[in-house]
C-alpha cells in the first residue's frame, strides 16, 4: 500500500501487547491501519481500554510496536532522534502531576526544550513562542501561577500550552478535556480548529463525548477491542448501530431547532 | 672516630655508611677483622651485657646526618643532633628522660599519668601534641621539632606518620614487643640523640634487674597465671598469645594463660579450663570496684584454683608493664613479686 | 475563549532567571563560600595571625612579594595542613550536593541521597578491603605501600568499588531494556546491604585494623593531601560542568519519563548517564575522605525549599552550597579541644536539626497558602 507523502502519521499491520507478570500479555492492538494526512482534525473514540490511549503513544515513540511499522511524516519513528520527533509531535497527556515550584510559564518554557538552542536559557523565539502557545491556551492570566494554585481545569490549559510551544506539526491529545467544565471544552476545541488553521496543526484527540466530537472532528475513527471498527465522517459512520455495539447504549439521532443532527443517548433503557 | 661497634647488624649506621664508595674488597676484609673481634651479640641480651662491664667498650658518639631504621621497618634521616623532640606516646617521653635529654622535649602526650615526679614536672607545661585520638599535626609543625619519636602498632595512626613524614619530619616509630626490644630501643633512641652513653647505662640497669628477677625465680615452680587486663561487657581480655605481656609473666617465672593472638581476648570457658592458679588483677590499677572478692563472685570464676586459693592478686603497677621505657624492669620485678612473694624479700 | 488583555498581552513572561535573583543566590553564595574558605585556612588548633595567614597564601598562590614575617612552620600549616584541607573540604561538598540533587531528581524523591544506590556501600567494601586484607595475607602487602596516580591502593579500591557497584546496580535493575527508578531504588539497597555485610565481616577479622576502617567509614578530611586534590579535582570539575549543562534534561525528568520522552528526551541514555556522572563524582568524593553523610541529602533539599526546584539554578547553588556547608563543618569538627571529631558527626548535627526546621516552616507556609 503506497503511503501518501502528506500523510502526518501512518500506522501499517500494528500488534500491540501490555507484558504482564507471570501471566499472558494483555493484547490491546490487532492489525490496526490508520493514516493521518496533514491538517486533519481526528476524533478518537472507543470504549475503555479499547486501545486509544496505546495508539497515541505508538506514534509518539513511548511504545514500540509488537508487529507493524509506525510512521511519522513518512519516516518509521525508531529513526528519528527524539529531539527531532519531539519538533514534530507533541503530546497532550491524560494526567500529569505538575512538578511544584515552577510557575506555568516556565513549565511551558519546558515544552520549547526540543527547540532550545542557547545553553542557560531561552531565546526571543522561545518567548514569543511561549507566549503566542499560552495565549493560544487561554491561559496567559495563569502564566504567573504555581500548579497547586490552579484549578483541574486550569491545570490543563497549561498543559496544552506546553504541548503547543513544542510548535508541533501534529498534536495527540489524551482525553484533554477529562477536567475542564463545559465552556472549557468548547473553547478548547474551538481553539483546536483555529490551530489547526493557523498554525497547520494537525491533531489527533481522543475524546469522550461523542457529540462534541462529532461537533468539532471532521473524521471520526472508532476503536473496539483493538481494531478499528468506523473512520469517516460522524455524521455517517456513528450509527445507534454502533454505538451501541461499541459502546453499550442505546442513542439516536435527533434533529436541533437550527437543524443540527445530535446524538442523544438514551438513559432509560 | 673509634672502631665501628659491630653489635647491631640491623641498624645501617653510620660508620658504615661512610664506607659505601669504598670497594667491595675492602669492605670485605673490615667485615671479617669485624668479625674476628667482639663477636656479633645481640644488644640488650641481659646475660652478655651482665658479664661485660659497661666501660669495657668505650660506646661511640652519634655522628649526623645519622640514617636509622625503625621499628616499623622505616629508614629514617636525622639530619643533626635532634634539640627539639616531640613525644606522641608516654613510654617515649620516659625514655628521652631516661636518657638525660628531658628538657629538650617540645610536645607530648595529652596523657600523663604515672610519670616519675621528675618527669611529671617537666611536661606538665609542655604543648600537647596528641590526646585519644588522632594527632594534633598542627601543634605539632608549630613546635618545629627535629625529630618525632611515634608509637608502633597503629597507635599512632599511619595516616599521621605519614603525613608528618610528608611534612619533613623526622619520624622515628618505636614498637617493642619483649624486653630486648625495650632495650634495642632505648639504645635505638639513644644514637639518635648522641646520648649512647647514657642508653648504655640504663640498659645496664636495665639487664641487672631482669637478671636479678631471673635468679629470683629460677628453679621455682611456675604457676599458671592469668593476668586480667579488662573485662568488658562480658569479653575476657588478657595476654595475647606470643606476646610482649605472655613473655614478661614467663621471664616473671609464671606460666601465663593466653588469649587470642589478635584480639587478646579469651573465652570464660576456655579460661575455666585452663584453671589458672594466680589471678593478676591489672585493671584494679584503674577501677577500685575489681578487687579479689568481686572477681570471686563472678559467674563461673569460683571454681578457679586461684580463687579457691585465694591467690587472686591486684596489681597496682600496671601501668609500669604497659609502657615499654625504661621502667618496665620495675613492672617484671612488682610482676615477680606477686607470682613469686617468697622469693623476694 | 475570551481575547487577552492588553496587559496580559504586554507583560513580560515570568520565565528565565533574573539577574537580581541569579546575582543574589550564585553571588550571595560565592561570597559566603569565599568567606567560609578564608575563614576555615584562618583558624586551626594553632593560633596563626590572621595577616600572616594571607600573607602567606598571597605569597605562595598569587607570586606577591611579601615579606617574610612568619615562622616557617606557619607557612607549613597554612599551605600543607590547612589549604589541602579546605580546598578537599570544598571540592568533596561541592560533588556530594551536586550528586544528592541530581539522584533527589532522577529518583523523583527528596529523601535520595548520593549513596542510595550503592556508592556508599561499594566504595566502604573496596576501602575496607584495601585495609584490612595485606594485614591478613601479607602477600598482599607489596601494594600497601605503593601508590597510583598518587592515591593509596585503599582509595583506588574504594573508587572503582563505588563506581562498579553503581554500574552493577544498574545493569541488575534493567529489565527490558529500561529501568524503573522504583527498581533502581531496590536494587540499590539490597546490593548496599550484601556489601554492608561484607564490611561487617572484614572489620570482625581485621584485627589491628578495625580502628583504621572505622574511622574510614565516619569519614574525614584529616588526610586530605595535594595528591589527592590532583586527583579528585579534575574528575569533579569535569563532573560539575557536564552537569551543570544537563538542567534541562533534570528539569524534563520532573516530569515523568513518559512525558519527558515526549519532550525530546532520550530517557534511558540520559540516565545512565546522569548516573554515572554523578557516581564518578560521589566515588572521587568517597575515595579521599571516606562517607561523608548529610551533606548530599540536606544541601539540596534545603536549596530546594528556598529558591525552587529548577535546575538551572539549583544545581550550581547546590555545589556552592555544598561546598561551604562541608567547610565550615570540618572547621568545627577539627576546632573541637582533643583532636577533633570525624567530620560526619559534625555534618549530622547542623544538618538535620535545620532540616527539620525548614521542613516544617514550609509545610506551615503551605498550609497557610492552602487556606
Amino acid at each position: 500500500m503506497s503511503v501518501a507523502i502528506s500523510s502526518v502519521a501512518a500506522l501499517h499491520g500494528i500488534d500491540f501487547a501490555y507484558p504482564r507478570a507471570g501471566r499472558d500479555p494483555l493484547t490491546v492492538l490487532r492489525g490496526l491501519d490508520l493514516e493521518v494526512q496533514a491538517g486533519e482534525m481526528v476524533a478518537l473514540l472507543g470504549a475503555n481500554g479499547s486501545g486509544k490511549t496505546t495508539l497515541l503513544r505508538l506514534i509518539s515513540g513511548v511504545l514500540k510496536p509488537d508487529r507493524g511499522t509506525v510512521e511519522v511524516a513518512g519516516r518509521p519513528v525508531g529513526e528519528w532522534t527524539r529531539d527531532a520527533l519531539a519538533r514534530r509531535v507533541a503530546v497532550l497527556p491524560q494526567q500529569l502531576d505538575l512538578p511544584d515550584g515552577f510557575r506555568a510559564a516556565e513549565l511551558v518554557e519546558m515544552g520549547r526544550a526540543p527547540h532550545a538552542r542557547r545553553l542557560f536559557g531561552s531565546t526571543a523565539d522561545d518567548e514569543r513562542a511561549i507566549h503566542r502557545a499560552l495565549a493560544d491556551a487561554d491561559a496567559l492570566g495563569l502564566a504567573d501561577r504555581y500548579p497547586h494554585e490552579l484549578s483541574g481545569g486550569e491545570r490543563q490549559r497549561v498543559l496544552v500550552a506546553m504541548a503547543l510551544a513544542q510548535e508541533p506539526e501534529l498534536l495527540l491529545l489524551d482525553e484533554p478535556t477529562l477536567h475542564m467544565d463545559l465552556a472549557h471544552q468548547v473553547a478548547l476545541l474551538r481553539a483546536m480548529r483555529r490551530l489547526r488553521r493557523d498554525r497547520r496543526l494537525t491533531v489527533l484527540a481522543v475524546l469522550h463525548d461523542l457529540n462534541l466530537a462529532a461537533a468539532f472532528a471532521p473524521r471520526v475513527v472508532v476503536l473496539h477491542q483493538g481494531q478499528i471498527v468506523a473512520d469517516g465522517d460522524p455524521a455517517e459512520v456513528l450509527t445507534p448501530d454502533l454505538v451501541d455495539r461499541v459502546f453499550g447504549v442505546q442513542a439516536a439521532y435527533a434533529t436541533t431547532a437550527d437543524g443540527a443532527r445530535q446524538l442523544a443517548i438514551s438513559v432509560d433503557g | 672516630m673509634s672502631e665501628p661497634s659491630c653489635e647491631r647488624e640491623g641498624i645501617t649506621m653510620s660508620p658504615w655508611r661512610h664506607l659505601r664508595p669504598v670497594p667491595l674488597l675492602v669492605l670485605a676484609l673490615l667485615v671479617a677483622a669485624c668479625a674476628a673481634g667482639s663477636g656479633g651479640s645481640t644488644p640488650g641480651t641481659a646475660s652478655d651485657q651482665a658479664s661485660t662491664p659497661a666501660t669495657a667498650t668505650p660506646v661511640p658518639a652519634t655522628v649526623y646526618p645519622l640514617t636509622l631504621t625503625d621499628d616499623a621497618g622505616r629508614e629514617v634521616t636525622i639530619e643533626a643532633e635532634p634539640q627539639r623532640i616531640v613525644s606522641l606516646a608516654p613510654s617515649n617521653t620516659e625514655i628521652v628522660c631516661a636518657l638525660g635529654a628531658c628538657d629538650r622535649l617540645v610536645g607530648v602526650p595529652e596523657y600523663q599519668v604515672g610519670y616519675p615526679d621528675d618527669v611529671a614536672a617537666t611536661v606538665a607545661d609542655l604543648p600537647i601534641v596528641v590526646s585519644f585520638g588522632p594527632v594534633d599535626r598542627e601543634a605539632i609543625v608549630a613546635a618545629e621539632p627535629d625529630l618525632v619519636l611515634a608509637a608502633g602498632n597503629e597507635l599512632t595512626s599511619t595516616e599521621d606518620i605519614d603525613a608528618l613524614a610528608d611534612l619533613g619530619l623526622p619520624v622515628v616509630s618505636l614498637y617493642p614487643e619483649s624486653l630486648d626490644e625495650v632495650s634495642g630501643d632505648i639504645e635505638l633512641v639513644g644514637e639518635a640523640l648522641d646520648a649512647q652513653a647514657e642508653a648504655a647505662e640504663v640498659t645496664a640497669g636495665m639487664a641487672e634487674t631482669i637478671a636479678a628477677v631471673e635468679a629470683a625465680v629460677a628453679g621455682e615452680p611456675t604457676p599458671r597465671t592469668f593476668y586480667e587486663v579488662s573485662v568488658f561487657e562480658g569479653t575476657i581480655y588478657t595476654a595475647g598469645e606470643d606476646s610482649f605481656l605472655a613473655s614478661l609473666i614467663e621471664t616473671a617465672g609464671g606460666d601465663p594463660i593466653t588469649g587470642d593472638a589478635a584480639s587478646t581476648a579469651i573465652q570464660l570457658e576456655d579460661l575455666v579450663e585452663a584453671d589458672p592458679e594466680l589471678i593478676v588483677l591489672g585493671d584494679a590499677a584503674y577501677d577500685p570496684t575489681i578487687t579479689a572478692e568481686t572477681v570471686a563472685a563472678r559467674d563461673g570464676w569460683a571454681e578457679m584454683t586461684a580463687v579457691v586459693e585465694g591467690r587472686v592478686v591486684p596489681l597496682p603497677e600496671d601501668i609500669l608493664i604497659t609502657r615499654p621505657g625504661p621502667r618496665i624492669v620495675e613492672g617484671l620485678e612488682a610482676l615477680a613479686r606477686v607470682i613469686h612473694p617468697d622469693a623476694f624479700d | 475563549m475570551r481575547a487577552a488583555t492588553a496587559q496580559e498581552a504586554t507583560r513580560p513572561l515570568p520565565i528565565g532567571l533574573t539577574l537580581t535573583r541569579t546575582a543574589l543566590v550564585l553571588g550571595g553564595g560565592a561570597l559566603l563560600l569565599g568567606i567560609l574558605v578564608v575563614t576555615a585556612v584562618a583558624l586551626g588548633s594553632t593560633q596563626i595571625a590572621f595577616g600572616d595567614t594571607a600573607a602567606i597564601m598571597g605569597r605562595r598562590l598569587l607570586g606577591l612579594p611579601f615579606a617574610e614575617t612568619w615562622a616557617p612552620s606557619a607557612e607549613t600549616i597554612v599551605m600543607q595542613i590547612r589549604l589541602p584541607r579546605v580546598l578537599t573540604a570544598m571540592i568533596v561538598g561541592g560533588g556530594l550536593a551536586m550528586a544528592g540533587t541530581v539522584f533527589q531528581a532522577l529518583l523523583r524523591n527528596p529523601l535520595a541521597d548520593p549513596y542510595v544506590i550503592g556508592t556508599a556501600a561499594g566504595a566502604s567494601f573496596g576501602a575496607a578491603l584495601g585495609i584490612a586484607a595485606p594485614l591478613m595475607l601479607p602477600m598482599l602487602a607489596i601494594g600497601a605501600g605503593s601508590a597510583f596516580l598518587g592515591l593509596g591502593i585503599v582509595q583506588v579500591l574504594a573508587f572503582t568499588g563505588g563506581l562498579v557497584t553503581v554500574l552493577v546496580v544498574f545493569a541488575i535493575a534493567r529489565g527490558g531494556g529500561r529501568v524503573q527508578m522504583i527498581t533502581l531504588l531496590l536494587t540499590g539497597y539490597a546490593v548496599s546491604a550484601v556489601l554492608a555485610a561484607g564490611v561487617a565481616l572484614l572489620m570482625f577479622i581485621s584485627g589491628r585494623a578495625l580502628g583504621a576502617i572505622f574511622s574510614w567509614l565516619m569519614g574525614s578530611l584529616a588526610d586530605a593531601e595535594w595528591t589527592d586534590l590532583a586527583f579528585a579535582a579534575p574528575l569533579m570539575l569535569f563532573s560539575f560542568m557536564a552537569m551543570l549543562t544537563r538542567w534541562r534534561v533534570l528539569n524534563l525528568m520532573l516530569l515523568g519519563d513518559s512525558q519527558a520522552s515526549s519532550l525530546g528526551v532520550n530517557v534511558e541514555r540520559e540516565k545512565l548517564r546522569l548516573t554515572v556522572l554523578a557516581t564518578l563524582a560521589t566515588s572521587a568524593a568517597v575515595a579521599i575522605s571516606g562517607t561523608i553523610g548529610f551533606v548530599g541529602l540536606v544541601v539540596p533539599h534545603l536549596l530546594r525549599l528556598v529558591i525552587g526546584p529548577d535546575h538551572r539554578l539549583l544545581l550550581p547553588a547546590s555545589m556552592l552550597g555544598g561546598a561551604a556547608l562541608l567547610v565550615l563543618a570540618d572547621l568545627v569538627a577539627r576546632m573541637v579541644p582533643g583532636g577533633g571529631i570525624p567530620v560526619g558527626v559534625v555534618t549530622a548535627l547542623i544538618g538535620a536539626p535545620f532540616f527539620l526546621w525548614l521542613l516544617r516552616r514550609s509545610r506551615v507556609l503551605r498550609a497557610e497558602a492552602a487556606s
